[in-house]
């Protein structure tokens, strides 16, 4: 079933249109990864998908809902989560309560239910337990990115929008990101990943879109991007070109 | 040195009110980005609704207290609406302005309605007070004390131990990003407002009865204000407190020991002071560290 439906999404900012005439589809419980280099608008298809761009026309259809011209508060209810460039962690709040405040879409649960939600994440992530109670400021790379994806589950979304996860961080570190993203779709939850670490990204999606300032380039499976010579070359670099 | 304890305590109840001020202007700039200079106006206002409540209508004063509170903090929502929504995506310095426009217009409003003469408000209490060895308690700095002192516990209660504080804190740190969590960002803002005026009230209902009530209340307060809010770190809502206090007490102080009418002006020789040599205040921004 077609989860996320977008057509003719076509994006501006004051300079001019940053995504011109998108089209594309996620089914429920793929992993779709987008592509492309830097400013090619990765993050504005993510931005329009989570109502933040003021701009738009076409249509992003979610479970058959449109979105344009919702509010990001009501999109985000909906079920689709969006864990954003630079994670955007609360600073002054504590990773628990960073953590925590991903539920405030749901309603209905009460203190008690929160904290054991939270608690389910530490499990999930067990690197962040010791950290509960340092603010957001204090954190590193990997941590930040470990609490933003926690945040972003604790919304229960149907889709999670992931920004460049990978950015930043340490080879290793970036390897349990990928296993974390592959464990999320394990739990059922269908995801729209932003890489620029186009080796990592396919190793772990079913299909792919590469974006090439604010059009699709191509798109496929997986095979069929490593395959295409102008993407090989373009975006995914020398390492891909020696696999 | 008993002088010194009794300016002490003078200094304290003037310093309570500065800091409730000032706690609601860093309220504002930390959740809407808004630096009001008409947050002085809060408290001209909440004085002259108390001043129609109780002196006016006749109505008790413990009621009319809360009624002009209440009054104030739907007048923080309007003003919020009028004076802050439509501007917001504009950045700071329209803002800035409008609540300049809005200090403006509200003194002249007064103006029209009352004149220039001040009136004078009763204290809550018939007993003006009690000595405690050779310091003389007033009953109505004794008042301002408590309130403060328990807004200020009640407000840490409500910021760090509810959901709704971590969604206040939340909106004030990141407003696109707890917009993305489902937060409603609107609503956040709307209440900072209403607690921020009714803040005001409060303050201003409670010194109206050591001052005279009249339109140039809102100014001299919204200066205080701004200056306890350097004193103490720009943004800063522990630096509000004590920054407040620190002004109340070095103007008591200053004008008893050097001169009278230059009360105001040792407030504001401490503020060039610390300008000069401390510009982050007493508590440098720990936020503005997040890099
Ligand atoms: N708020 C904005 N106002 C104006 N232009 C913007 C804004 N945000 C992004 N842009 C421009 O839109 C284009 C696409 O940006 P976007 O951030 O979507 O790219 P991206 O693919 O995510 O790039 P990166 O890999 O660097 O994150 C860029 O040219 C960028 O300069
Ligand atoms: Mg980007």
């Amino acid at each position: 079933m077609k989860l996320l439906e977008i057509n003719a999404l076509t994006a501006r900012y004051n300079a001019g249109d940053v995504l011109k005439g998108l089209d594309i589809e996620v089914s429920e419980g793929e992993i779709v990864a987008l592509l492309g280099s830097n400013g090619a608008g990765k993050s504005t298809l993510l931005r329009c998908i989570s109502g933040l761009v003021a701009n738009v026309s076409g249509s992003i259809k979610f479970a058959g809902q449109e979105l344009l011209g919702r509010k990001p508060e009501s999109i985000v209810r909906m079920g689709v989560a969006h864990v954003p460039e630079g994670r955007r962690i609360f600073p002054g709040l504590t990773v628990r309560e960073n953590i925590a405040l991903g539920a405030s879409n749901r309603r209905g649960v009460d203190r008690r239910g929160f904290a054991r939600e939270v608690d389910e994440m530490f499990a999930f992530f067990p690197e962040l337990k010791r950290l509960e109670h340092a603010l957001g400021w204090k954190l590193s790379g990997g941590q930040l990115q470990m609490v933003a994806v926690a945040r972003g589950l604790m919304a229960k979304p149907k889709l999670l929008l992931l920004d460049e996860p990978s950015l930043g961080l340490a080879p290793l570190i970036v390897q349990q990101v990928f296993r974390i993203v592959a464990d999320i779709r394990a739990r059922g939850v269908t995801v729209l990943l932003v890489e620029q670490n186009a080796n990592m990204a396919l190793s772990v999606a079913d299909r792919g879109y590469v974006l090439e300032t604010g059009s699709l380039l191509v798109s496929g499976p997986p095979s069929n991007l490593w395959n295409n010579a102008q993407v090989r070359e373009a975006y995914l670099g020398g390492l891909a070109a020696a696999v | 040195m008993s002088l010194f304890l009794q300016l002490l305590f003078t200094g304290f109840g003037i310093g309570a009110i500065y800091a409730m001020v000032s706690l609601g202007f860093v309220l504002l700039i930390r959740a809407a980005n808004v630096v009001n200079f008409a947050q002085g106006e809060f408290s001209m206002l909440g004085a002259y609704a108390m001043l129609i409540l109780f002196a006016g209508l006749g109505v008790p004063y413990l009621l009319a207290f809360v009624l002009s509170v209440a009054v104030m903090a739907v007048f923080g929502m309007v003003f919020a609406g009028v004076a802050y929504w439509p501007l917001r995506h504009r950045g700071q310095l329209p803002v800035i302005i409008s609540t300049i426009g809005a200090s403006i217009l509200l003194a002249n409003a007064v103006l029209a309605a009352y004149g220039p003469s001040p009136q004078t408000l009763p204290g809550m209490f018939d007993n003006p007070g009690f000595e405690v060895g050779e310091v003389f308690m007033d009953s109505q700095y004794l008042l301002i004390l408590a309130v403060a002192a328990l807004l200020v516990l009640l407000q840490y209660l409500v910021f760090e131990k509810t959901m709704l504080g971590k969604k206040l804190q939340a909106t004030s740190q990141d407003k696109e990003m707890a917009s993305l969590l489902g937060i409603p960002v609107a609503v956040m803002v709307l209440i900072t407002f209403a607690y921020s005026a009714a803040i005001g009230g409060i303050a201003g209902v409670l010194v109206a009865p050591i001052l005279f009530v009249s339109t140039g209340l809102g100014s001299l307060i919204s200066l205080k204000a701004f200056a306890a809010n350097i004193i103490g770190g720009f943004g800063s809502i522990p630096g509000a407190i004590l920054g407040g206090l620190a002004l109340g007490i070095a103007e008591t102080l200053g004008a008893a020991y050097i001169s009278v009418p230059y009360k105001d002006a040792f407030g504001f020789a401490m503020l060039l002071i610390f300008l000069l040599l401390r510009p982050q205040g007493l508590f440098g921004e720990r936020i503005a560290e997040k890099a």
